[in-house]
């Protein structure tokens, strides 16, 4: 009974196609398929029809369609009036999809064309970005009274208190991995207390700079893109500009700044946690006390190890800062576009890094230091 | 369908309390919808209409009360009465919802091809076809739900909703947004295929022209109860003074 069935019959020069059951989404997939041999004029009868719903009623007219026949030429009879409704309403709205286009997959020379295109808005709109950032900037010369502050502390707790843990921890464990891989290599020539210069010079001149950019990339410029991205979602960013106030000067000056202020920071309490894994290593390892760990650190580490680090570490917080408002910004209304954007602020950045201190390394061996 | 009788039930709504943190937003709600009808539910802002709607569909659970769709208790299936049972409606949300990283096609061919076992050829036709009858050309079909306007927002959403040809719909402010011409274009649409298809809808609506135009019933909720129901002029007898307010003024203007 439930099943949708039909039956194909002649009477004279008609085919009667009777149908019966529940034509009705639910139990489509048996639907049974139409003899392909139909002669004469066509007599639908829905006598025995227990129900039909709009997905019924397409599969009845396509199976029509497959055995060729006209829609127009086929005669109804014996359906209940809702029946006959939505078979009108379907059989009239249908004839509307026909030349239904798909998705068509581009070729190359499109999508060359494509990440040409949108390289080079992409370009362009870092330009402009960095322009309005700068003017605001100087801006703020000219009147120090329109500047943030309260957005820039609130920034600067999320950006520099809440990160102090997990920073503190992460360049802890780097400092001990570190201090016991030189420490085997060390014991082999009895050269021990040379793990002191290598963990110094390492953690402070490169790993604690570049570690803590890449953390704070992945937590604070994410977050700073989706919650920048939301705000633009939600018309937010359009309804500051209506306001008067400038999106850079109230949401992106004072991100930037607090990375800014931060960073340096964070890297100096990342070099102190380093060191005191360093130390911990030394001591159960290799047996260096912390009093000779100490006074070692004193004669070989140099102040301008320290301050190279430190300088990286501004640097990489105008890019992090930059390239996280800009993505920000960039969202257009939709939430897909809200995931692309933190994942790419979250890539552009580590690349950022990784180069910036390259470069940094190269040109800092040029110059001699 | 057809055996069932019009007169039943689809929604029957019994004493339901509602506490959202801390404030009281329903004290013993009541109402019930028959099939086949038309029903709006107005009242004004902050008095629980969404909120109502969220406890009928199932997405929030009340504090007191029963509600059941197609004679069955909401909150008492288990998880997969549940899912049953939302098959067997369609919801639009006021925004539309529509799943942004997806066309307007694959949004509306989404939930045949999770809940039914149709190739996806076919699949993909019903979509189309629930596309154009919610009013939509065909070619919208593989626009991005970003790409659209409000109103044709409103129909793709629709046409999702209506992807499971389902019984009941629900409508959460359907014209809000819309132009007046869209707004009536879409009122003569929600009337047609709830005429044609046979459909229950239930709407939440602050469009007094909806009412006027292509509501059978009308539930007004007010101070956490049902203020009353009925049509148009049923409610103009009841002193309120939000409902004379909301009357008055359009109303008059109509008279005259």
């Amino acid at each position: 009974m439930a099943e949708p069935a039909l039956a194909v019959s002649r009477e004279g020069d008609q085919t009667i196609v009777r149908l019966s059951g529940q034509w009705t989404l639910a139990h489509l997939s048996s639907a049974p398929v139409l003899p392909v041999m139909l002669e004469g004029s066509l007599v639908m009868d829905g006598s025995s029809l227990a129900g039909l719903d709009t997905s019924g009623a397409h599969r009845l007219i396509s199976l029509l369609r497959q055995s060729g026949i006209a829609l127009e030429t086929v005669q109804m009879r014996g359906m209940s009036p809702k029946a006959s409704q939505v078979w009108a309403l379907v059989a009239d709205r249908l004839r509307l999809t026909e030349g239904a286009e798909s998705v068509k997959p581009q070729g190359l020379l499109y999508q060359i064309g494509l990440g040409t295109a949108e390289s080079w808005h992409h370009l362009t709109g870092v330009t402009a970005f960095i322009g309005r950032v700068v003017t605001e900037w100087l801006g703020l010369f000219r009147r120090p009274g329109a500047f943030r502050m309260k957005e820039f502390t609130v920034q600067l707790e999320s950006v520099f208190v809440y990160a102090i843990p997990i920073i503190f921890a992460m360049l802890f464990l780097l400092g001990v991995v570190f201090a016991y891989l030189m420490g085997v290599q060390a014991q082999k020539f009895g050269a021990n207390i040379f793990v002191v210069d290598g963990v110094a010079a390492a953690i402070l001149r490169e790993i604690s700079p570049v570690i803590v950019a890449i953390l704070i990339a992945g937590r604070s410029g994410a977050a700073m893109t989706a919650q920048l991205g939301t705000m633009k979602v939600n018309e937010e960013i359009d309804a500051l500009s209506v306001l008067g106030l400038s999106p850079y000067g109230v949401l992106v000056l004072p991100r930037i700044l607090a990375l800014l202020l931060a960073m340096p920071l964070l890297v100096f309490i990342g070099d102190v946690a380093g060191l005191l894994g360093g130390m911990l290593v030394a001591k159960t390892q290799l047996g260096i006390e912390f009093s000779q760990f100490w006074d070692r650190l004193d004669s070989v580490l140099k102040m301008k190890t320290l301050l190279l680090g430190l300088f990286k570490a501004p640097v990489f917080a105008v890019f992090i800062g930059l390239i996280a408002c800009r993505m920000g910004l960039s969202v257009s209304r939709d939430a897909r576009s809200v995931g692309a954007n933190t994942t790419s602020t979250v890539v552009q950045s580590i690349v950022a890094i990784i180069v910036l201190n390259a470069m940094f390394a190269v040109a800092f061996s040029d110059i001699g230091i | 369908m057809p055996a069932q009788p019009m007169n039943e039930s689809v929604i029957e709504v019994e004493n339901i309390v509602t506490r959202l943190g801390g404030a009281l937003i329903h004290d013993g709600v009541n109402l019930s919808v028959r099939r086949g009808e038309v029903t709006a539910l107005i009242g004004g802002s902050g008095t629980g209409k969404s909120v109502l709607l969220k406890e009928i569909i199932g997405l929030l659970k009340p504090q007191a009360g029963m509600i059941r769709l197609f004679g069955q208790d909401v909150w008492n299936v288990n998880e997969s009465g549940l899912m049953a049972l939302r098959r067997r409606f369609g919801v639009l949300f006021q925004d539309g919802a529509l799943f942004s990283s997806l066309n307007v096609e694959q949004n509306v061919a989404l939930p045949l091809l999770e809940h039914t076992k149709l190739p996806p050829d076919e699949c993909l036709e019903l979509a189309r076809l629930k596309i154009v009858l919610a009013g939509l050309p065909v070619s919208a079909g593989i626009k991005m739900p970003s790409e659209l306007s409000g109103g044709m927002r409103k129909r793709a959403a629709l046409a999702r909703a209506l992807a499971l040809d389902p019984e009941l719909l629900f409508l959460d402010e359907p014209t809000s947004g819309l132009d007046p011409i869209s707004a009536r274009a879409f009122d003569r649409l929600i009337r047609l295929l709830s005429d044609s298809l046979g459909l229950t809808v239930f709407l939440v609506t602050h469009d007094l022209d909806t009412l006027l135009t292509m509501v059978d019933r009308i539930i007004v909720l007010a101070h956490g109860k049902v203020l009353g129901q009925g049509s148009v002029e049923d409610l103009r007898k009841i002193d309120d003074p939000w409902l004379r307010d909301y009357f008055s003024a359009r109303y008059s203007e109509e008279q005259a």
